[in-house]
């Protein structure tokens, strides 16, 4: 193997032109047969568990097919049609925007509150309290769902009845067992699940953010509010677009969190699409803790292929709307800067 | 004059003598509050079963009781589950590494007949709408004989790993200069023997950056070994096993405690060691 790589080498250095005009794509292929071997387990992993399940659940969109044995009751795209009329469905689709259109401008807010004060230098143990915020973002969901089911247990004496004597409340809270609640319930938690990433990529926004500008704008007289304002906001423009583009997208697939918390019940009060489709697919078969949904289903594969392809072909629109802004935003800006400098070059 | 105006009132802005106690005392309360949960659990976990009714949500046992640390790792097979969960996850860090720094390598440095085909597909799958793919792929590894095996799980987890790390290792192999490998070439070293002992060396940061995340997703990771162990209990992993626990005790609590915080440990360890590791990570993520 060595001699060989040694001696093409020195085979194409002494004859650089005629061998490489003969050289046919086969020897071409020989010659890099190390880099195939190298890209195999790659190529086959890729292909069995990512390329080959995508046109396989495809398929299973035109079948009705509770999941055992092989498709063959062909329905067309009948499936499709039932989604559109799903009023549960629609109900996880609208929990999922819900959960969304809260999560992210709460979430984000706080995380750039937070990121503005532990960004200031002069603060000190602010890697600590940076690692204080962040750790909930390491916490397993299955963690999560059994200590907060736990806590919420035992709020009971203590919490409900201080609420009620508050007259906040007339009788103790089921709080991840009540239909109007347990959805506001879930977003709380998984505001506080997932701040931590976006507080790292708002710090990493800041330090972005060149120290001379903060000095020229002291210089030039500007205050803190101006200089958070005129320096601080247009600096985390770029980099915010991508945090809220990763958060909207993270939210509107959630799903770990809701099914271990609540499996998306009571009766569907708390499910999201996600959830839905998994229980859809498997019949609520495959939770732990038993259904979840508030009611065990016969497992309806082609139904539940045609649901996510369905949502799937939303979320590729939504990202890719804010995707094309992204870059939109870029070229702008990039455009801007270069006017900048001709214009100080004139 | 305007200059000594603006410095005062920099410093009344940020790091005012006044205003930093201040800030402090509301980070540390906010802080408590925000890993509360935690610390309760870990009370809790330190409780007798009737202290643990009586406290509430007061966060200090009366004494130490390590018998519930026993009763999870013994009589609720804590043991068996931590056992599983360390055998998936280092395969899957080990595989999920090895695998997507050779494609990596062979992408970034090699110009193969097909390359460009291959980059295009992968490329195309991103953005092709998921469906619902678990069904399709619990049927693969029922056909392989791999169900309620702790091999499905980690074959499962690693593909679905490859596309991102492979293309992280792509971008990072591009970066190493040409010229150290030539020279590799030139002393005589081989295809593996100039990715063993020259590029994956060379790589080093990047191993230690994906290798963590790859820990903390499989360590973390509840859907996988849910699905793919469902037959044979004892192969379950911490998340399935303590989730499980849950519908099986409803009585049990302080077990259920020291359970969450016996499978909690190990990341928040690891969480701790290389914290300025991981956040610069994360941060990485978002600034190319």
């Amino acid at each position: 193997m060595t001699s060989q790589t040694t001696e093409q080498a020195a085979t194409a250095l002494t004859r650089p032109v005629a061998p490489r005009r003969r050289r046919s794509r086969w020897a071409n292929v020989k010659e890099n047969r190390w880099s195939y071997a190298y890209i195999a387990p790659f190529v086959i992993l890729v292909a069995v568990f990512t390329i080959y399940p995508i046109i396989a659940s495809l398929g299973y969109t035109l079948y009705q097919w509770n999941g055992i044995g092989s498709p063959t009751a062909y329905v067309g795209l009948d499936n499709f049609r039932k989604v559109l009329h799903d009023n549960i469905f629609w109900r996880s689709f609208g929990h999922t925007f819900l959960y969304t259109a809260v999560l992210v401008p709460v979430q984000l807010f706080l995380a750039l509150v937070l990121a503005l004060v532990l960004n200031n230098r002069r603060l000190r143990f602010s890697t600590f309290y940076r690692s204080v915020y962040f750790i909930p973002a390491v916490i397993s969901p299955a963690i999560i769902a059994v200590v907060f089911q736990l806590l919420f247990s035992n709020f009971g004496a203590n919490i409900d009845q201080k609420l009620i004597s508050l007259h906040l409340m007339h009788k103790p809270l089921d709080w991840l067992g009540d239909p109007h609640i347990v959805l506001w319930v879930i977003i709380a938690i998984g505001i506080w699940n997932t701040l931590g990433y976006n507080l790292v990529y708002f710090l990493a926004g800041l330090q972005t953010i060149p120290e001379d500008l903060y000095e020229a704008a002291t210089i030039d007289g500007a205050g803190a509010r101006q200089q958070f304002w005129h320096v601080t906001i247009p600096g985390l423009r770029e980099i915010g677009m991508i945090i809220l583009f990763l958060a909207i997208l993270g939210s509107l697939q959630v799903f770990d969190l809701v099914q271990v918390l609540t499996g998306g019940g009571p009766f569907y009060a708390s499910s999201v699409v996600n959830t839905y489709i998994y229980q859809e697919a498997f019949g609520g078969g495959f939770s732990a803790a038993g259904g979840g949904g508030g009611a065990s289903v016969q497992p309806n594969v082609g139904f539940a292929s045609a649901a996510s392809f369905f949502y799937g072909l939303i979320l590729l629109v939504i990202t890719g709307g804010q995707a094309i802004a992204i870059a939109y935003m870029r070229k702008r800006r990039r455009e801007m800067n270069t006017a900048a400098i001709e214009e100080a070059r004139l | 004059m305007a200059a000594t105006t603006a410095t005062r009132r920099r410093r009344t802005g940020h790091g005012s003598p006044l205003r930093q106690p201040v800030t402090h005392a509301l980070l540390l309360i906010c802080g408590f509050f925000w890993v509360y949960p935690m610390l309760w659990a870990i009370s809790g976990s330190l409780k007798s079963d009737s202290g643990f009714l009586d406290s509430g949500l007061g966060l200090l046992p009366h004494g130490a009781h390590w018998n519930n640390y026993v009763d999870a790792w013994k009589g609720a097979n804590f043991s068996g589950y931590f056992t599983n969960s360390v055998i998936i996850t280092a395969s899957t860090v080990f595989f999920t590494l090895l695998f997507a720094s050779m494609a990596g390598y062979a992408l970034a440095r090699t110009n193969f007949p097909g390359k460009k085909v291959l980059i295009g597909v992968i490329l195309v799958t991103f953005f092709l709408p998921r469906g619902y793919t678990i069904v399709p792929v619990y049927d693969i590894i029922n056909q392989l004989y791999l169900l309620d095996t702790l091999w499905s799980v980690v074959l499962v987890q690693v593909a679905g790993a490859m596309v991102f790390n492979t293309f992280l290792f792509m971008g990072y192999f591009r970066t190493v200069a040409k010229e150290i490998e030539e020279a590799a070439r030139v002393d005589g070293a081989g295809f593996h023997q100039t990715y063993f002992y020259i590029i994956l060396p060379l790589a080093r940061p990047m191993l230690a950056t994906l290798g963590l995340f790859s820990f903390i997703q499989s360590w973390n990771d509840f859907m996988t070994p849910l699905v793919f162990t469902l037959g044979q209990p004892h192969l379950r992993t911490l998340s399935v096993g303590l989730y499980a626990f849950i519908s099986q005790t409803s009585t049990d609590w302080t077990a259920l405690c020291a359970g969450s915080i016996i499978s909690l440990a190990p990341i928040i360890l690891v969480f701790v060691v290389a914290q300025r590791h991981i956040v610069a990570a994360i941060a990485g993520a978002v600034k190319g």
